[in-house]
Protein backbone atom coordinates (compact mmCIF):
# COMPACT_ATOMS: atom_id res chain seq x y z
CA UNK A 1 0.00 0.00 0.00
CA UNK A 2 0.99 3.66 -0.56
CA UNK A 3 0.12 6.19 1.90
CA UNK A 4 -0.60 9.72 1.31
CA UNK A 5 1.54 12.29 3.42
CA UNK A 6 -0.32 15.27 4.01
CA UNK A 7 0.42 18.87 6.05
CA UNK A 8 3.99 18.26 5.26
CA UNK A 9 4.19 15.85 8.03
CA UNK A 10 6.64 12.63 7.01
CA UNK A 11 7.44 12.01 10.56
CA UNK A 12 6.33 8.47 9.93
CA UNK A 13 8.40 7.97 7.04
CA UNK A 14 11.25 9.36 8.62
CA UNK A 15 11.37 6.57 11.52
CA UNK A 16 11.24 3.59 8.49
CA UNK A 17 14.47 2.05 7.90
CA UNK A 18 13.20 2.13 3.87
CA UNK A 19 11.20 4.36 2.56
CA UNK A 20 10.25 5.41 -0.96
CA UNK A 21 8.18 9.15 -1.69
CA UNK A 22 7.08 10.03 -4.36
CA UNK A 23 6.80 13.31 -5.05
CA UNK A 24 4.22 14.02 -7.59
CA UNK A 25 0.60 16.55 -8.81
CA UNK A 26 -2.73 15.71 -9.78
CA UNK A 27 -1.98 17.32 -12.92
CA UNK A 28 1.25 15.54 -13.90
CA UNK A 29 0.25 12.45 -16.68
CA UNK A 30 3.72 10.75 -15.77
CA UNK A 31 2.75 10.75 -11.86
CA UNK A 32 -0.38 9.07 -12.66
CA UNK A 33 1.25 6.32 -14.69
CA UNK A 34 4.20 6.21 -12.09
CA UNK A 35 1.37 5.44 -9.03
CA UNK A 36 -0.03 2.00 -9.93
CA UNK A 37 3.34 0.48 -10.67
CA UNK A 38 4.54 2.05 -6.92
CA UNK A 39 1.19 0.57 -5.34
CA UNK A 40 1.97 -2.57 -7.33
CA UNK A 41 5.82 -2.54 -5.89
CA UNK A 42 4.76 -1.94 -2.62
CA UNK A 43 2.78 -4.71 -2.69
CA UNK A 44 5.63 -6.99 -3.15
CA UNK A 45 8.05 -4.99 -1.24
CA UNK A 46 7.42 -5.52 2.22
CA UNK A 47 10.77 -3.98 3.82
CA UNK A 48 10.20 -0.92 2.12
CA UNK A 49 7.22 1.32 2.90
CA UNK A 50 5.82 3.40 -0.04
CA UNK A 51 4.29 6.98 0.11
CA UNK A 52 2.83 9.38 -1.96
CA UNK A 53 3.27 13.26 -1.88
CA UNK A 54 1.66 15.99 -3.37
CA UNK A 55 3.94 18.76 -3.87
CA UNK A 56 1.31 21.36 -4.61
CA UNK A 57 -0.14 20.44 -0.82
CA UNK A 58 2.89 19.98 0.33
CA UNK A 59 4.99 22.88 -1.40
CA UNK A 60 7.46 23.16 2.28
CA UNK A 61 8.71 19.38 1.65
CA UNK A 62 8.82 20.04 -1.66
CA UNK A 63 11.08 22.74 -0.94
CA UNK A 64 12.79 21.23 1.14
CA UNK A 65 14.49 18.31 -0.84
CA UNK A 66 14.62 20.65 -3.50
CA UNK A 67 12.34 19.14 -6.13
CA UNK A 68 12.32 20.56 -9.45
CA UNK A 69 10.39 18.25 -11.46
CA UNK A 70 7.94 15.49 -11.06
CA UNK A 71 7.66 12.52 -10.55
CA UNK A 72 10.34 12.72 -8.22
CA UNK A 73 10.80 9.41 -6.81
CA UNK A 74 13.90 9.33 -3.12
CA UNK A 75 14.88 6.59 -0.82
CA UNK A 76 15.15 7.24 2.88
CA UNK A 77 17.30 4.96 4.73
CA UNK A 78 16.64 5.81 8.47
CA UNK A 79 15.49 8.91 7.60
CA UNK A 80 18.51 9.79 5.15
CA UNK A 81 18.33 10.14 1.35
CA UNK A 82 20.14 7.90 -0.21
CA UNK A 83 18.60 7.67 -3.79
CA UNK A 84 16.99 10.19 -6.48
CA UNK A 85 15.48 9.96 -9.68
CA UNK A 86 13.18 12.08 -11.86
CA UNK A 87 10.78 10.85 -14.78
CA UNK A 88 8.07 8.30 -15.22
CA UNK A 89 10.14 4.59 -15.25
CA UNK A 90 9.22 1.44 -16.54
CA UNK A 91 8.32 -0.86 -14.06
CA UNK A 92 11.29 -3.22 -14.08
CA UNK A 93 13.48 -0.31 -14.37
CA UNK A 94 11.92 1.17 -10.68
CA UNK A 95 11.87 -2.38 -9.45
CA UNK A 96 15.43 -2.29 -9.61
CA UNK A 97 16.38 1.43 -9.14
CA UNK A 98 14.51 0.24 -5.27
CA UNK A 99 16.46 -3.21 -4.91
CA UNK A 100 20.08 -1.43 -5.53
CA UNK A 101 19.19 1.57 -3.02
CA UNK A 102 18.16 -0.93 -0.30
CA UNK A 103 20.40 -3.56 -0.75
CA UNK B 1 -10.91 -1.56 -23.39
CA UNK B 2 -7.65 -2.91 -23.76
CA UNK B 3 -6.49 -4.20 -27.11
CA UNK B 4 -3.92 -6.89 -27.38
CA UNK B 5 -1.77 -4.72 -30.37
CA UNK B 6 -1.59 -0.87 -30.84
CA UNK B 7 0.71 -0.02 -33.58
CA UNK B 8 2.04 3.78 -34.13
CA UNK B 9 2.79 4.48 -37.64
CA UNK B 10 1.16 4.04 -41.06
CA UNK B 11 4.43 3.96 -43.34
CA UNK B 12 4.84 0.35 -44.80
CA UNK B 13 6.05 -1.23 -41.68
CA UNK B 14 3.16 0.16 -39.66
CA UNK B 15 0.44 -1.15 -42.49
CA UNK B 16 2.30 -4.63 -42.54
CA UNK B 17 2.24 -4.78 -38.80
CA UNK B 18 -1.61 -4.35 -38.78
CA UNK B 19 -2.41 -6.81 -41.34
CA UNK B 20 -0.74 -8.99 -39.92
CA UNK B 21 -2.03 -8.67 -36.75
CA UNK B 22 -5.21 -8.34 -37.90
CA UNK B 23 -4.95 -12.06 -40.03
CA UNK B 24 -3.97 -13.46 -36.96
CA UNK B 25 -7.23 -12.36 -35.25
CA UNK B 26 -5.88 -9.35 -32.66
CA UNK B 27 -7.73 -6.54 -31.78
CA UNK B 28 -5.77 -3.89 -32.87
CA UNK B 29 -5.59 -0.20 -32.75
CA UNK B 30 -3.37 1.84 -35.69
CA UNK B 31 -2.73 5.30 -35.03
CA UNK B 32 -1.13 7.38 -38.01
CA UNK B 33 -2.71 9.05 -40.75
CA UNK B 34 -5.29 8.13 -43.84
CA UNK B 35 -2.78 9.82 -46.10
CA UNK B 36 -0.11 7.66 -44.72
CA UNK B 37 3.48 8.52 -44.31
CA UNK B 38 4.19 11.90 -46.03
CA UNK B 39 7.24 10.52 -47.06
CA UNK B 40 4.62 8.48 -49.80
CA UNK B 41 2.71 11.29 -50.65
CA UNK B 42 6.25 13.07 -52.02
CA UNK B 43 7.89 10.59 -53.73
CA UNK B 44 6.91 10.96 -57.44
CA UNK B 45 9.32 9.21 -59.07
CA UNK B 46 8.50 5.42 -59.61
CA UNK B 47 10.11 3.24 -56.62
CA UNK B 48 11.96 0.45 -58.49
CA UNK B 49 12.43 -2.37 -55.75
CA UNK B 50 9.52 -3.15 -54.08
CA UNK B 51 7.80 -6.52 -54.49
CA UNK B 52 4.63 -6.60 -56.87
CA UNK B 53 4.28 -3.18 -57.02
CA UNK B 54 6.64 -2.40 -60.33
CA UNK B 55 7.20 1.60 -60.91
CA UNK B 56 4.89 2.17 -58.38
CA UNK B 57 5.18 5.88 -57.04
CA UNK B 58 4.90 6.70 -53.63
CA UNK B 59 1.13 7.98 -53.90
CA UNK B 60 -0.13 4.69 -56.13
CA UNK B 61 1.49 3.02 -53.86
CA UNK B 62 -0.69 4.24 -50.61
CA UNK B 63 -3.42 3.72 -52.95
CA UNK B 64 -2.67 -0.18 -52.97
CA UNK B 65 -2.21 -0.21 -49.13
CA UNK B 66 -5.52 1.76 -48.66
CA UNK B 67 -7.12 -0.84 -50.82
CA UNK B 68 -5.44 -3.88 -48.55
CA UNK B 69 -6.36 -1.96 -45.73
CA UNK B 70 -10.49 -2.03 -47.06
CA UNK B 71 -10.05 -5.47 -47.45
CA UNK B 72 -9.50 -6.26 -44.24
CA UNK B 73 -11.46 -3.52 -42.51
CA UNK B 74 -8.53 -2.28 -40.85
CA UNK B 75 -9.61 1.64 -39.58
CA UNK B 76 -6.75 4.16 -38.90
CA UNK B 77 -7.03 5.95 -35.80
CA UNK B 78 -5.72 9.74 -36.63
CA UNK B 79 -4.56 10.50 -33.40
CA UNK B 80 -1.22 11.20 -32.28
CA UNK B 81 0.77 9.12 -29.70
CA UNK B 82 2.73 11.52 -27.32
CA UNK B 83 4.00 8.89 -24.74
CA UNK B 84 3.94 5.12 -24.53
CA UNK B 85 4.12 4.29 -20.63
CA UNK B 86 5.54 0.59 -20.23
CA UNK B 87 3.16 -0.17 -17.37
CA UNK B 88 4.89 -3.58 -16.50
CA UNK B 89 2.13 -6.56 -18.48
CA UNK B 90 0.24 -3.67 -20.45
CA UNK B 91 0.95 -0.29 -21.68
CA UNK B 92 -0.66 2.98 -21.48
CA UNK B 93 -0.68 5.34 -24.79
CA UNK B 94 -1.25 8.96 -24.56
CA UNK B 95 -2.40 10.85 -27.20
CA UNK B 96 -2.27 14.56 -28.08
CA UNK B 97 -6.00 14.71 -27.22
CA UNK B 98 -4.94 14.21 -23.66
CA UNK B 99 -7.13 10.68 -24.08
CA UNK B 100 -5.59 7.29 -22.98
CA UNK B 101 -5.56 4.16 -24.67
CA UNK B 102 -4.57 0.44 -23.64
CA UNK B 103 -2.65 -2.09 -25.13
CA UNK B 104 -0.83 -5.76 -24.03
CA UNK B 105 2.00 -5.13 -26.59
CA UNK B 106 3.09 -2.10 -28.57
CA UNK B 107 4.82 -1.74 -32.19
CA UNK B 108 6.39 1.68 -32.85
CA UNK B 109 6.44 2.30 -36.75
CA UNK B 110 6.59 5.90 -36.44
CA UNK B 111 9.66 6.25 -38.61
CA UNK B 112 13.17 8.29 -38.47
CA UNK B 113 12.86 11.96 -36.98
CA UNK B 114 15.74 14.08 -38.91
CA UNK B 115 17.87 16.00 -36.75
CA UNK B 116 18.51 16.08 -33.03
CA UNK B 117 16.54 17.89 -29.67
CA UNK B 118 17.82 21.45 -29.45
CA UNK B 119 20.09 22.16 -26.97
CA UNK B 120 18.49 22.43 -23.42
CA UNK B 121 15.67 20.62 -25.06
CA UNK B 122 16.27 17.59 -22.87
CA UNK B 123 17.61 19.29 -19.99
CA UNK B 124 14.61 21.46 -19.49
CA UNK B 125 12.22 18.65 -20.78
CA UNK B 126 9.20 19.12 -17.60
CA UNK B 127 10.77 22.24 -16.41
CA UNK B 128 9.28 24.30 -19.55
CA UNK B 129 9.60 22.12 -22.56
CA UNK B 130 6.67 19.87 -23.44
CA UNK B 131 5.46 18.21 -26.58
CA UNK B 132 2.07 18.35 -25.60
CA UNK B 133 0.08 21.49 -26.15
CA UNK B 134 -3.23 19.99 -25.23
CA UNK B 135 -1.65 17.97 -22.07
CA UNK B 136 0.05 20.85 -20.81
CA UNK B 137 -0.92 24.17 -21.67
CA UNK B 138 -3.41 24.56 -18.79
CA UNK B 139 -0.22 24.74 -16.35
CA UNK B 140 0.23 27.96 -18.60
CA UNK B 141 -2.76 29.85 -18.06
CA UNK B 142 -2.11 33.57 -18.46
CA UNK B 143 1.67 32.57 -19.50
CA UNK B 144 3.86 33.88 -22.23
CA UNK B 145 4.91 30.72 -24.55
CA UNK B 146 6.68 29.58 -27.10
CA UNK B 147 5.52 27.05 -30.02
CA UNK B 148 7.69 25.43 -32.27
CA UNK B 149 5.78 24.12 -35.20
CA UNK B 150 7.29 21.11 -37.04
CA UNK B 151 4.10 21.02 -39.93
CA UNK B 152 0.89 22.87 -40.49
CA UNK B 153 -1.39 20.07 -39.03
CA UNK B 154 0.53 21.47 -35.30
CA UNK B 155 -1.15 24.79 -35.60
CA UNK B 156 -4.50 23.39 -34.21
CA UNK B 157 -2.46 22.55 -30.76
CA UNK B 158 -0.86 26.25 -31.27
CA UNK B 159 -3.86 27.96 -31.66
CA UNK B 160 -5.35 26.11 -28.23
CA UNK B 161 -2.25 27.52 -26.49
CA UNK B 162 -3.46 31.23 -27.75
CA UNK B 163 -6.90 29.79 -25.70
CA UNK B 164 -5.08 29.46 -22.75
CA UNK B 165 -1.72 31.34 -22.72
CA UNK B 166 -1.53 35.11 -22.52
CA UNK B 167 0.93 35.60 -25.38
CA UNK B 168 1.71 32.82 -27.95
CA UNK B 169 5.44 33.01 -30.10
CA UNK B 170 4.59 31.19 -33.18
CA UNK B 171 8.06 29.38 -34.78
CA UNK B 172 7.29 27.26 -37.71
CA UNK B 173 9.37 25.57 -39.67
CA UNK B 174 7.69 24.85 -43.16
CA UNK B 175 6.74 27.34 -46.15
CA UNK B 176 3.33 27.45 -45.55
CA UNK B 177 1.63 30.58 -43.93
CA UNK B 178 0.05 30.19 -40.59
CA UNK B 179 -2.99 30.98 -40.22
CA UNK B 180 -4.71 31.28 -36.25
CA UNK B 181 -7.82 32.32 -34.61
CA UNK B 182 -6.72 33.89 -31.52
CA UNK B 183 -4.56 36.70 -31.95
CA UNK B 184 -2.88 36.77 -29.51
CA UNK B 185 -0.37 34.25 -31.39
CA UNK B 186 2.20 35.78 -33.40
CA UNK B 187 4.32 33.99 -35.97
CA UNK B 188 7.73 34.48 -35.66
CA UNK B 189 9.91 33.94 -38.54
CA UNK B 190 13.10 32.84 -36.89
CA UNK B 191 14.89 29.84 -36.29
CA UNK B 192 15.39 28.55 -32.87
CA UNK B 193 18.65 27.38 -31.66
CA UNK B 194 18.68 27.02 -27.75
CA UNK B 195 16.83 26.54 -24.41
CA UNK B 196 18.34 28.28 -21.93
CA UNK B 197 17.07 28.99 -18.00
CA UNK B 198 17.98 27.87 -14.59
CA UNK B 199 15.92 25.58 -12.27
CA UNK B 200 12.97 25.92 -15.05
CA UNK B 201 12.82 27.60 -18.96
CA UNK B 202 13.71 31.13 -19.21
CA UNK B 203 14.38 32.05 -22.19
CA UNK B 204 14.28 30.75 -25.85
CA UNK B 205 17.30 31.77 -28.18
CA UNK B 206 16.66 32.06 -32.00
CA UNK B 207 19.16 32.62 -34.85
CA UNK B 208 18.41 36.37 -34.12
CA UNK B 209 16.66 37.19 -30.53
CA UNK B 210 15.60 35.75 -27.61
CA UNK B 211 12.81 35.50 -26.02
CA UNK B 212 11.61 35.03 -22.20
CA UNK B 213 9.16 32.69 -22.07
CA UNK B 214 7.66 30.47 -19.13
CA UNK B 215 7.77 27.23 -21.54
CA UNK B 216 8.54 26.26 -25.08
CA UNK B 217 6.29 23.69 -26.88
CA UNK B 218 7.93 21.89 -29.03
CA UNK B 219 5.04 19.76 -31.69
CA UNK B 220 6.70 17.52 -34.31
CA UNK B 221 5.59 15.40 -36.69
CA UNK B 222 7.44 12.69 -34.84
CA UNK B 223 8.83 12.06 -31.43
CA UNK B 224 12.68 11.26 -30.83
CA UNK B 225 11.50 7.58 -30.02
CA UNK B 226 13.76 7.70 -26.26
CA UNK B 227 11.11 10.70 -25.23
CA UNK B 228 7.97 8.69 -26.95
CA UNK B 229 8.92 5.63 -24.89
CA UNK B 230 10.91 6.76 -21.61
CA UNK B 231 12.72 3.81 -20.25
CA UNK B 232 13.68 2.73 -24.20
CA UNK B 233 17.09 1.72 -25.28
CA UNK B 234 18.56 4.19 -28.40
CA UNK B 235 21.30 3.41 -30.35
CA UNK B 236 22.49 6.26 -32.07
CA UNK B 237 19.11 8.02 -33.65
CA UNK B 238 17.48 4.25 -33.87
CA UNK B 239 15.55 1.89 -31.61
CA UNK B 240 18.27 -0.80 -30.34
CA UNK B 241 16.09 -4.11 -31.68
CA UNK B 242 17.31 -8.00 -31.88
CA UNK B 243 16.32 -10.15 -35.15
CA UNK B 244 12.40 -10.51 -33.24
CA UNK B 245 12.28 -6.56 -33.79
CA UNK B 246 12.48 -6.87 -29.79
CA UNK B 247 13.16 -3.75 -27.61
CA UNK B 248 14.52 -4.17 -24.23
CA UNK B 249 10.82 -3.45 -23.28
CA UNK B 250 9.39 -6.70 -23.12
CA UNK B 251 5.75 -6.58 -25.21
CA UNK B 252 7.09 -3.53 -27.15
CA UNK B 253 8.37 -4.09 -30.51
CA UNK B 254 10.11 -1.69 -33.36
CA UNK B 255 9.90 -1.78 -37.07
CA UNK B 256 11.25 0.15 -40.13
CA UNK B 257 12.80 3.10 -40.30
CA UNK B 258 12.90 3.94 -36.57
CA UNK B 259 14.76 0.59 -36.28
CA UNK B 260 17.48 1.88 -38.40
CA UNK B 261 18.68 1.60 -41.47
CA UNK B 262 18.40 0.61 -44.43
CA UNK B 263 15.65 3.25 -44.69
CA UNK B 264 13.46 1.26 -47.54
CA UNK B 265 10.12 0.27 -48.17
CA UNK B 266 10.12 -3.41 -48.73
CA UNK B 267 12.65 -3.75 -45.70
CA UNK B 268 9.90 -2.03 -43.20
CA UNK B 269 7.37 -3.84 -44.37
CA UNK B 270 8.97 -7.02 -44.04
CA UNK B 271 10.26 -5.89 -40.19
CA UNK B 272 6.61 -4.90 -39.42
CA UNK B 273 5.45 -8.49 -40.32
CA UNK B 274 8.19 -9.89 -37.79
CA UNK B 275 7.09 -7.57 -35.43
CA UNK B 276 3.52 -8.54 -35.74
CA UNK B 277 4.60 -11.97 -35.20
CA UNK B 278 6.46 -11.53 -32.31
CA UNK B 279 3.91 -9.30 -30.60
CA UNK B 280 1.36 -12.29 -31.72
CA UNK B 281 3.71 -15.08 -29.82
CA UNK B 282 4.20 -12.46 -27.49
CA UNK B 283 0.80 -12.16 -26.61
CA UNK B 284 0.52 -16.00 -26.41
CA UNK B 285 2.86 -17.26 -24.45
CA UNK B 286 1.74 -14.17 -21.77
CA UNK B 287 -2.16 -15.98 -21.92
CA UNK B 288 -0.27 -19.17 -21.12
CA UNK B 289 1.28 -17.50 -18.02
Amino acid sequence: MVKIIQNNDMSEALTKKYAVIDFSAVWCGPCKMTAPILEKLSDEMSEVAFYNLDVDVNDELAMQFGIQSIPTMVVLKEGKPVAQTVGFRPEPALRSWIEQAVA
Amino acid sequence: MRYDIAIIGTGPAGLEAAITAKVRNKSIVLFGSRQLSNKMQVVDHPIKNYLGLPEATGKEMAQAFNRQLDVLGIEITEKKVTTVYAMGDFFTLQLSDNSMVEAEAVILASGVVAGKPYPGEEQFLGRGVSYCATCDAPLYKGKVVACIGGSKEEEAEADFLGEVCQKVYYFPLYKDKPTFTHDNVEVIHERPVEMMGGMKIQTLKTNQNTYDVDCVFILRAAQFPGQLVPGLEIEGNAVKVDLQMKTNLPGLFAAGDIAGQPYQYIKAAGQGNVAALSAVNYLDQKKRG
